[in-house]
């Protein structure tokens, strides 16, 4: 027997070569014939493989992937299963011969010592074989369920079925084993449980109490790949498509699955709580593409090219290293352990945002990375089709920097944001590199508002009614982002279940204490405390339900839900308590049958749930009555903005209902199309949006904002504000949009746009005063002198109607509206407030200079200062424990900050390394906004003296930090000569300037 | 088992005499240190210093000039860690003393007593050694900080004890000592604003074995 090492060695050598060859991950083993299953020997070293139009198994070494030898068998060896012992080889063989023909159904045994074959006839088709740790194999037929006993060839009928059918032989040209036999059985890594899957049949098989679980089942499309894939404890199981949990209820979905039973494979990794699947989507190309995906949510980790698709059932390795499984060919082997080192090509970046400046329109550029995870050096290329967006090079090799350059002129009439996207392309790698999305903004001054980049397909959006936050929901990545309302941060992560759709916070009874997510491609809703924001028991929806909407009131939580089992969409009711549904027999006096692309709002007081639905009917859910009180259908179609009001009225696009749901009248259609509506007390704000480019779903105007009075809905027109970039507009298949969340605090108004959220402040239509600045100080220790290149504050008045920081690198020469410049030159800006602006002086600013501060409220008044050639500050920033506001003077034997009780130690010359602003022009230069380089190091013009209480110290070294902006760094010696005290004084001098500072020296 | 150990006493005292006509006395010893504390003020807040009770070793070279009066140099280590504390906050911080001092010793009975009582007095100098981590934050800097450092102090030693004779060359000592210096006033240093001063007390007691040549 090869030894483990050697398997290991020979898996990766044989993923390098499958790599080399053109960017595809996995080998290919042709056998001569149709394969139909394969089973692991793993002590061995061996792997058989059923060949169904053969009539023979073949075993193929784990060692080299090469068939080494082939056992001929009855005909059509459809299912094979070995035993725990590994003694027995068990070979189901589908002979459902139509007549004239006579049947041969039949079951093998190989014994695997000796070679000797026994086959036992069997009464029907069977569907699959798999063996329980008991040593008994379970055979399932397409009439009863047996126990067969290899060691004595005795069989026991756990159970009969009835109502399933298997396909005739022969079958027509073309056909597949997977699409002729329809059936997979597999069991648990543990041995305890098994499941099994056919057309209409899914089961499970308890092996300690032989207790089965079997029901007939109805799925649209088919549950394709017809492969069954355990997890280690048998908790749960793929069955095509679906992922389910023991009670056959569907944790997760593939979205969208073509269904097709011959092309792909699912295997489940529960050591790393990942699937490995081939699971067509509708629409797919037909390129085989495996994706890893993780094992609870099936959230999408990384998409692989595959030489040629699966086609069956697929095996791992005990280990985890390799992956066998049933392919066109044959077997396909993946050395998946080894996947980290084959060639990829990833960009360390989501998104790339470059922020309109009305200040400055000269041409920007960004820098993008390329990256090979595995270290190596690949080759790629990367492309733009857009107009106006470039990159430099074009092509490189990992790792690779690429400057991505924008031109703002080109999109200078957009006024909105641009989404284009560059493409990464590789021959070498064998991942699908996922696209850049370059988002590029242009704007106008009196385009309000501050738009927050969040990468990913955002689908809906929720304020906190208690607190100061809002959640907004990712649906590619399956989850909730919850973010701090005060300075519109992340602050956590939540994993809903696949594709989430809508969210609600439940009521009164529960305190507003719970989030609830429903998804269309997962029978469970997500339940988030959102105190802890932990998740909770979820709720299990009626099978085959998929919740697409959801709403609460004060006494029921509806929710809106599509049928996979046929059904009309219906209400459900949820009970939070019980975590269950009941779908509601009626609404009231109407029918419980909805249009599936329907959506539910509540009310804020949460006294009625407004339902709306693309084929233009509304109905009204009233919490006093605990029932549907109001159903028309006055429009052949809704689509856009949805809200319910606490003053009994309604808003669904364009139109305005009243408590009975009558049309009351209609919003101008001029600005666009409705996204957002938001009722608050007895107003509301609106927000809409042009239509998209062609070729575009989203539109790359302005979007609007409208503060309304409901009781006078032509006033809105002339209360529309610019934002600065549009809302989303609803899709095919997501036609209505809720994109608009007045904040709890009622400090922001939350907006869901094309590049993430954009801020508001409550106010933003407010009449805006011209900024004016007072004083410009350096931002180290906030005295007056500056010096090029040194981090300054600008204080003033209405300067930002929020408060906004950015660590992008390189700053942005814009921040929140508010753009600052020197002798005509743009500042970088790090942080803006309403009296403070944050920013790094520019290196070619020195001497008597003007410096003015614009906003959307105007243009401030010159502000006349002089920067030094140098003018060292120190950094008051640091902090220890409470203590706060503490210069950035660090020990060099510990890295740690000097302080009182962590003082300068005068003897054998310890280091001292001091971080400080405004030691101004470099060699080599820097440019403004931009992190200083590490090789080699920025190095002032101006070298700086030390002394600390009056004793010179050897200056080691001073540069500009690397990778910070602004930031310098002096590296001293501290000889024995200095003297000790609680409070020496630590000058820094450059030229005719200096700095102090008092630290503590002691022996 | 006490029963033992009165008997095991009573033999070793019995055959001693002989022992306590020698010239020369060297030995050691070991046992536990107790400070009393001084009061750091401070307008934020005032503050207990000193140092934590610990365990003190000594050794010593003594010498007989008559029958009563004798003379011995002494070395003590003490292991005590520098404590602060104020209200219901407390800090502590590694810490140690070296101390070297000569002591008058006056015997209360003639060398051909078993047991000897006797009175020690006499002068010498104290190392304070600050021996822990030092941190950027310390709780109570503000009033005063416990230093990574050393200070040296004038040291004035009293004490007292007994010697008993073991056998013809040993015996076994039993004292008590008052080791008195000034504040240390960088090992734990008051911070701006902040005032001590006065002298530190060190109570040491300590057993341990000498031999006469």
């Amino acid at each position: 027997m090869l030894s483990k090492s050697y398997c290991w060695k020979a898996a990766l050598a044989i993923g390098f070569a499958a790599v080399a060859w053109g960017g595809t991950f996995g080998t290919v083993v042709s056998i001569g014939g149709q394969a139909s299953d394969v089973a692991l020997d793993e002590p061995r070293g061996l792997l058989y493989i059923a060949n169904f139009t053969a009539n023979r198994v073949d075993v193929m070494s784990l060692a080299n992937n090469t068939i080494q030898t082939s056992i001929n068998v009855p005909a059509q060896p459809s299912a094979l299963a070995v035993s725990p012992d590994d003694h027995f080889l068990v070979v189901a063989h589908f002979g459902n011969a139509a007549p004239p023909g006579s049947s041969t159904n039949a079951l093998s045994v190989i014994d695997l010592g000796s070679n000797a074959i026994q086959t036992f006839a069997l009464g029907s088709p069977p569907l699959g074989v798999a063996f329980g740790i008991d040593g008994m194999a379970l055979v399932v037929t397409t009439t009863d369920f047996l126990l067969f006993d290899p060691v004595s060839g005795s069989t026991i009928e756990l159970d009969t079925i009835a109502g399933v059918s298997a396909k005739t032989l022969p079958q027509p040209a073309g056909s597949t084993p997977t699409s002729i036999v329809a059936a997979s059985v597999a069991a648990s890594a543990d041995g305890l449980t098994i499941y099994g899957l056919g057309d209409t049949l899914v089961f499970r098989y308890a092996v300690t109490n032989r207790a089965l679980s079997a029901s007939l089942y109805t799925a649209a499309p088919p549950l394709g790949p017809r492969v069954v894939s355990v997890s280690q404890d048998g908790s749960s199981f793929t069955a095509g498509w679906t992922l389910e949990d023991r009670y056959f209820f569907d944790i997760s979905e593939f979205p969208n699955p073509s269904g097709i039973l011959n092309v792909g494979t699912t295997a489940i990794d529960s050591a790393h709580n990942l699937i490995y699947a081939q699971v067509r989507a509708k629409g797919d190309q037909p390129s085989p593409v495996l994706q890893i995906v993780d094992a609870d949510n099936l959230t999408v980790e990384s998409k692989l090219n595959l030489p040629e698709n699966f086609a069956g059932r697929s095996v791992l390795s005990s280990d985890g290293s390799t992956l066998y499984g049933v392919s066109d060919s044959g077997v396909m082997v993946l050395t998946v352990g080894s996947l980290s080192a084959a060639h990829q090509v990833v960009a360390t970046q989501e998104d790339m945002v470059f922020r309109g400046n009305f200040c400055d329109r000269s041409v920007a550029t960004q820098v993008l990375t390329v990256v090979d995870p595995s270290g190596g050096n690949t080759a790629f290329s990367i492309t733009s089709n857009t107009p106006g967006l470039s990159v430099s090079p074009s092509s490189g090799v990992t790792p690779a920097t690429i400057l991505v350059t924008v031109d703002p002129n080109v999109f200078a009439s957009q006024k909105g944001t641009v989404v284009a996207a560059l493409q990464l392309q590789s021959d070498q790698a064998v991942n699908i590199p996922k696209a850049v999305r370059v988002l590029i903004n242009s704007r106008e001054p009196v385009q309000r508002g501050i738009f927050v980049d969040v990468p990913g397909v955002l689908v809906d959006m929720l304020a906190d009614p208690t607190q100061n936050r809002f959640y907004l929901l990712r649906q590619d990545l399956n989850q909730v982002q919850v973010y701090d309302g005060t300075n519109n941060t992340l602050i956590a992560t939540l994993r809903t279940g696949n594709v989430p759709k809508g969210m609600a916070i439940a009521r009164d009874a529960f305190n507003r204490q719970y989030l609830l997510v429903g998804c269309d491609s997962a029978q469970y809703v997500s339940v988030f405390d959102l105190q802890t924001l932990q998740p909770t028991q979820p709720i299990r929806m009626q099978n085959g339900d998929y919740v697409q909407s959801l709403a609460a009131a004060n006494n029921a939580i509806l929710a809106v839900t599509r049928s996979s089992a046929g059904l009309d969409p219906s209400i459900h009711s949820i009970d939070l308590g019980t975590r269950s549904s009941t779908r509601l027999p009626s609404l009231g006096v109407f029918q419980n049958k909805v249009a599936l692309n329907s959506v539910l709002v509540a009310s804020t007081n949460g006294s009625s749930i407004l339902l709306a639905s693309t084929d233009g009917s509304v109905m009204l859910y009233d919490a006093n009555s605990h029932s549907f009180t109001a159903s028309r259908k006055d429009f052949t179609s809704l689509s856009g903005a949805y809200a319910a009001s606490n003053f009994n009225q309604y808003v669904v696009g364009n139109n305005v209902l009243d408590s009975s749901l009558v049309p009351l009248g209609k919003l101008e259609v001029g600005t666009g199309a409705p996204s957002g509506f938001a009722f608050v007390d007895q107003f509301a704000f609106r927000t809409t949006a042009p239509g998209p480019p062609a070729g575009s779903v989203q539109s790359t105007a302005p979007g609007i904002i409208q503060r309304i009075d409901p009781t006078n809905l032509t006033s809105n027109v002339t209360r529309a504000t610019p934002m600065v970039e549009a809302p989303l507009l609803g899709i095919t298949g997501a036609a209505f949009t809720r994109t608009l969340a007045p904040l709890y605090s009622r400090t922001a108004i939350i907006n869901l746009t094309v590049s993430g959220f954009t801020v508001l402040p409550w106010n933003y239509d407010a009449a805006l005063a011209p900024p004016q600045i007072t004083s410009v100080v350096n931002a180290a220790d906030l005295t007056v002198p500056i010096a090029p290149g040194g981090l300054i504050s600008v204080f003033g008045t209405q300067f930002s109607s929020v408060n906004l920081a950015t660590n992008a690198v390189p700053l942005p020469t814009q921040l929140a509206d508010t753009c600052l410049s020197v002798n005509g030159q743009p500042v970088p800006i790090r942080l803006v407030s309403l009296t403070q602006v944050n920013g790094q002086m520019p290196f070619e600013a020195i001497g008597d200079v003007t410096m003015i501060l614009r906003t959307p409220g105007g243009t401030s008044n010159n502000y006349n200062l002089k920067v030094l050639p140098g003018a060292p500050a120190v950094f008051y920033n640091a902090s220890a424990g409470p203590d706060t506001n503490l210069p950035t003077v660090f020990r060099g034997d510990d890295g740690l900050l000097v302080t009182d009780s962590h003082p300068v130690h005068r003897k054998d010359n310890a280091d001292l390394v001091i971080y400080l602003t405004g030691l101004g022009q470099t060699n080599p230069a820097v440019g403004d906004g931009l992190p200083s380089p590490s090789n080699p190091l920025a190095v002032p013009l101006n070298a700086p003296g030390v002394t600390l209480g009056g004793v010179s110290l050897p200056v080691v070294s001073y540069n500009l930090t690397p990778g910070q902006v602004g930031w310098y760094q002096i590296e001293v010696n501290v000889p024995t000569s200095v003297p000790t005290g609680l409070s020496v004084p630590l000058v820094i001098a450059q030229g005719q300037n200096s700095t102090s500072l008092a630290v503590r020296v002691v022996d | 088992m006490k029963h033992c150990i009165y008997a095991m006493s009573f033999v070793l005292l019995a055959g001693a005499p002989a022992a306590l006509a020698q010239k020369w006395e060297v030995g050691v010893a070991g046992g536990g240190s107790f400070y009393t504390s001084q009061t750091i003020t401070n307008p934020a807040g005032n503050a207990d210093a000193g140092l934590a009770k610990g365990f003190a070793v000594s050794g010593w070279l003594g010498n007989n000039v008559s029958n009563l009066i004798g003379g011995e140099l002494r070395y003590d280590y003490e292991h005590s860690g520098l404590r602060l504390s104020s209200g219901g906050t407390s800090v502590n911080f590694g810490g140690m003393t070296n101390a070297i001092h000569y002591d008058f010793l006056l015997h209360l009975a003639p060398s051909e007593s078993p047991v000897r009582p006797f009175l020690a007095a006499g002068a010498g100098v104290k190392v304070y050694s600050g021996t822990g981590t030092e941190q950027p934050f310390q709780p109570l800097s503000n009033i005063a900080l416990l230093t990574k450092t050393q200070e040296v102090k004038p040291l004035v030693s009293v004490g007292g004890g007994i010697k008993f004779a073991l056998a013809k060359n040993a015996l076994l000592r039993v004292e008590v000592h008052d080791f008195l210096t000034p504040f240390p006033q960088n090992v734990i240093a008051p911070n701006a604003g902040s005032k001590t001063g006065g002298w530190l007390q060190d109570f040491v007691v300590m057993a341990g074995l000498s031999f006469g040549f």
